[in-house]
């Protein structure tokens, strides 16, 4: 019982309150209220002044900032000219909100991106190796040879097997110390590369479709 | 039950003002004036001038006093400061210092 705090609804409180229990606000304060429980601001209640709570519901009149450790709760009739910050928001119909809202907790979102990071870290986390295996090889390949012959034949290399067992591409290949084999069977294998570019080409027109 | 309440562990700094009985159980610094009746229980600390119909004191007070019908301090109450009531009582145990005017 001496937990429980009521400012009645013929009465004045021009000052700060602050200190633990619920408080329940039926007639006017004019102040700062922080307390550790709940307060509920009643349909005759008025607050000019921020409030702090753990559990806060507006059914009345306040011109202030709300904060609520657990929720803030703006009833029917309710009219809040100010901002609202705590992990739950809850604004019924027909209730009056003026100013800046913000839902920054723990409880509600924490949970949600636990179990989004994961499965997200592991879509991203799989194709990167896929990408970085494959294209690697080719390149450097095409690189090492490209700059001895002519650099024009970059486009008929994957076309024309029959001009790489020249000798100028072995030498190449033996001066890099990696196996003739290796790079010779590569080379037929480049065609699926591009494919990458292909689609980003295809990506480019769709996007172009679709804008006009 | 009374208008206002003041609970304990509740702290208010600033005034009252009120047209109905408050009840204090916690602490309050500043001023108070109701029309009605006004209860200070005894977990409560008031620091403050006091205007009322009548004052119940079981806790402690500090400041002036001026009630229309009358300022009883109960077994235990301890009131400091200037009392001005038509009917005043002490009991015995309570603990009082300061000046009393019965004349309204």
């Amino acid at each position: 019982m001496a937990e429980n705090s009521v400012i009645g609804s013929d009465t004045v409180v021009s000052g700060h309150l602050h200190g633990q229990g619920s408080l329940e606000i039926l007639g006017r304060v004019e102040g700062d209220v922080s307390v550790t429980g709940d307060v509920v601001v009643g349909p005759s209640g008025r607050v000019r002044g921020n409030i702090s709570a753990a559990e806060l519901t507006v059914a009345g009149q306040v011109q202030g900032n709300l904060r609520g450790t657990e929720v803030v709760l703006v009833e029917s009739g309710g009219r809040v000219v100010g901002d609202i910050a705590s992990p739950r928001v809850g604004i019924a119909p027909g209730a009056l909100v003026r100013g800046h809202v913000q839902t920054d907790g723990e409880p509600a979102l924490g949970n949600a991106t636990a179990a989004n990071r994961p499965a997200v870290a592991a879509r991203v986390a799989a194709p990167q190796p896929a990408v970085r295996l494959a294209p690697p090889q080719p390149v450097s390949a095409s690189l090492l040879k490209a700059p001895h012959k002519a650099e024009p034949r970059k486009l008929e290399h994957p076309r024309s097997p029959v001009q790489v067992p020249t000798p100028p591409a072995a030498s190449v290949a033996a001066e890099t110390e990696s196996a003739p084999a290796r790079t010779a069977k590569a080379e037929p294998r480049r065609p699926p590369p591009p494919v990458v570019p292909v689609i980003s080409k295809g990506t480019k027109a769709k996007k172009k479709k679709g804008r006009d | 039950m009374a208008g206002t309440v003041i609970g304990e562990g509740l702290t208010i700094e600033g005034d009252i003002t009120g047209d109905e009985e408050i009840v204090i159980h916690g602490n309050l610094r500043g001023r108070l004036t109701t029309t009605d009746a006004v209860t200070v229980s005894s977990t409560a600390i008031v620091g403050a001038d006091i205007t009322g119909a009548s004052l119940s004191v079981a806790g402690q007070v500090t400041g002036d006093v001026t009630a229309s019908e009358r300022v009883d301090i109960q077994a235990g109450g301890k009131l400091v400061g200037d009392i001005k009531a038509a009917r005043f009582t002490i009991a015995d145990g309570a603990s009082f210092k300061g000046n009393v005017d019965m004349e309204i």
